[in-house]
């Protein structure tokens, strides 16, 4: 049987797993690769597994809500990936309905505690 | 770039889309070689063997960082599974079921001791078992492929639903049913030997000639009932069909029956040493008895015929309304 913590860790995998598509075309604003982005995700709070990261950057580059291209820096060919006009759409649209979702879910437990 | 990590790469590669193999390796190979140069400057040193394996060992198994490129993360997904499930049950119960009527069948009659068809039907059995399942598997694979169920959920009408005052009939009646329709078409067609008895150490006992005469028309209704009685299990509402195959089989099995009874013998008595006045006694006995038989049954396909299409009649009005 699961104790309170592998539950809680099953939910909370659970609750974060739609917000990441949100933060990784939030951080790719500004053009990132692959390693770079993933530091920033860790560093504001949202490590991502690698293997998770890489092929959702490939799925959403196939959704046509990333660009992306191979450019030589220190030395070495990165895959740099940006933010689309299309994802920037998107992106819009989705914090308009994380900011609702926020909101509906703050109305409902502040009732609730009252 | 170590051994290590380019046997690791060579391991994802083998599991990737073949079109995009070389792009993501390449930059898998940047990130790996990322991580590995940013630990060695925070270490101030190379990294040993084992230091390199943690790290591909914390990137993750090859298969599994290979599988997430995939655009198909799962043989059959959760919009098609209760589909999958459904039909999964349906037909292991029949395969089941059939199984269970051969060997019941091979035991009434003798084909072997009771044991031995034990034994034989318990492979059997597993083995249908597998291979329904694994086509049943296949067929839904595909279907989850090819966009199923997208348009049959688009299509579906809560109006499609059975009644709830219907009584439908348990899985396992259904089941028995179908097993025995596939027995007797079996045994008809002469694929399956069942040793009826037909006779003693005195005579013997054939079928009339009648029964060669209608071995096609017998077959062909046998095999139309077995079709409405799935449909009947699986497609309670397609009354339309149903009500076509009830009432055709129903016509046509009057016919035959009258047919039947027309040729006035059933059964022919072949004598192996019995004297010529009781072989005429016997199968005057014989003869009678099937004739009372066959009344029987016409009575009752006839009473079975009305109560069932009076049933569909009445719903089809309901529905219209």
């Amino acid at each position: 049987m699961p104790t309170e913590d592998d539950l809680f860790e099953k939910l909370r995998i659970e609750l974060r797993r739609g917000s990441l598509i949100l933060a990784v075309l939030g951080a790719l604003r500004v053009e990132r690769y692959g390693y770079t982005l993933r530091q920033s995700l860790e560093d504001a709070g949202l490590p991502i597994e690698e293997s998770a990261l890489y092929p959702l950057l490939r799925r959403l580059e196939t959704q046509g809500l990333l660009t992306s291209e191979w450019r030589e820096e220190a030395k070495r060919n990165k895959r740099f990936y940006r933010l689309s006009p299309d994802g920037e759409a998107i992106l819009a649209q989705l914090l308009g309905e994380w900011n609702a979702i926020s909101d509906s879910i703050l109305r409902l437990t502040e009732g609730n505690e009252q | 770039m170590t051994n290590l990590q380019e046997r690791y790469l060579h391991a994802v590669r083998w599991a990737l889309p073949a079109a995009k193999a070389d792009d993501i390796v390449a930059e898998l190979r940047d990130i790996l070689t990322s991580r590995q140069e940013d630990r060695e400057e925070e270490l101030g040193r190379p990294l040993t063997s084992e230091e390199t394996s943690a790290i591909l060992k914390e990137f993750g198994h090859p298969l599994i960082v290979a599988g997430r490129y995939r655009p198909q993360q799962w043989l059959i997904g959760p919009d098609v599974f209760p589909f999958y499930f459904f039909v999964l049950r349906i037909v292991v119960l029949i395969s089941v079921g059939i199984q269970i009527a051969i060997a019941a069948a091979r035991m009434v009659f003798g084909d072997g001791r009771p044991l031995q068809i034990i034994g034989q039907s318990w492979g059997g059995l597993w083995m249908s078992l597998i291979i329904s399942m694994g086509v049943v598997t296949i067929v839904f694979a595909v279907m989850e492929r090819a966009g199923f169920p997208g348009d049959h959920i688009r299509r579906w009408t809560p109006e499609q639903l059975p009644d709830v005052r219907d009584k439908r009939k348990s899985v396992w009646e259904s089941a028995f049913e179908l097993a025995a329709g596939i027995i007797f078409l079996l045994w008809w067609a002469g694929i399956v030997y069942l040793p009826i008895p037909t006779g003693g150490a005195a005579f013997r006992m054939e079928a009339a000639p009648i029964f060669t005469q209608l071995y096609w028309p017998i077959f062909a209704l046998v095999a139309v009932r077995l079709v409405d009685n799935l449909i009947e299990w699986v497609r309670p509402r397609w009354t339309l069909v149903r009500s076509i195959l009830t009432a055709g089989t129903t016509i046509a099995g009057l016919a035959l029956l009258a047919l039947i009874y027309r040729a006035g013998q059933w059964a022919t008595i072949v004598s192996a040493g019995m004297p010529a006045d009781k072989v005429v006694q016997l199968s005057q006995a014989v003869n009678l008895s099937l004739k009372i038989a066959i009344v029987v049954t016409g009575v009752v396909w006839t009473w079975q015929a009305v109560v069932v299409l009076w049933r569909l009649l009445l719903r089809g009005r309901q529905r219209d309304a």
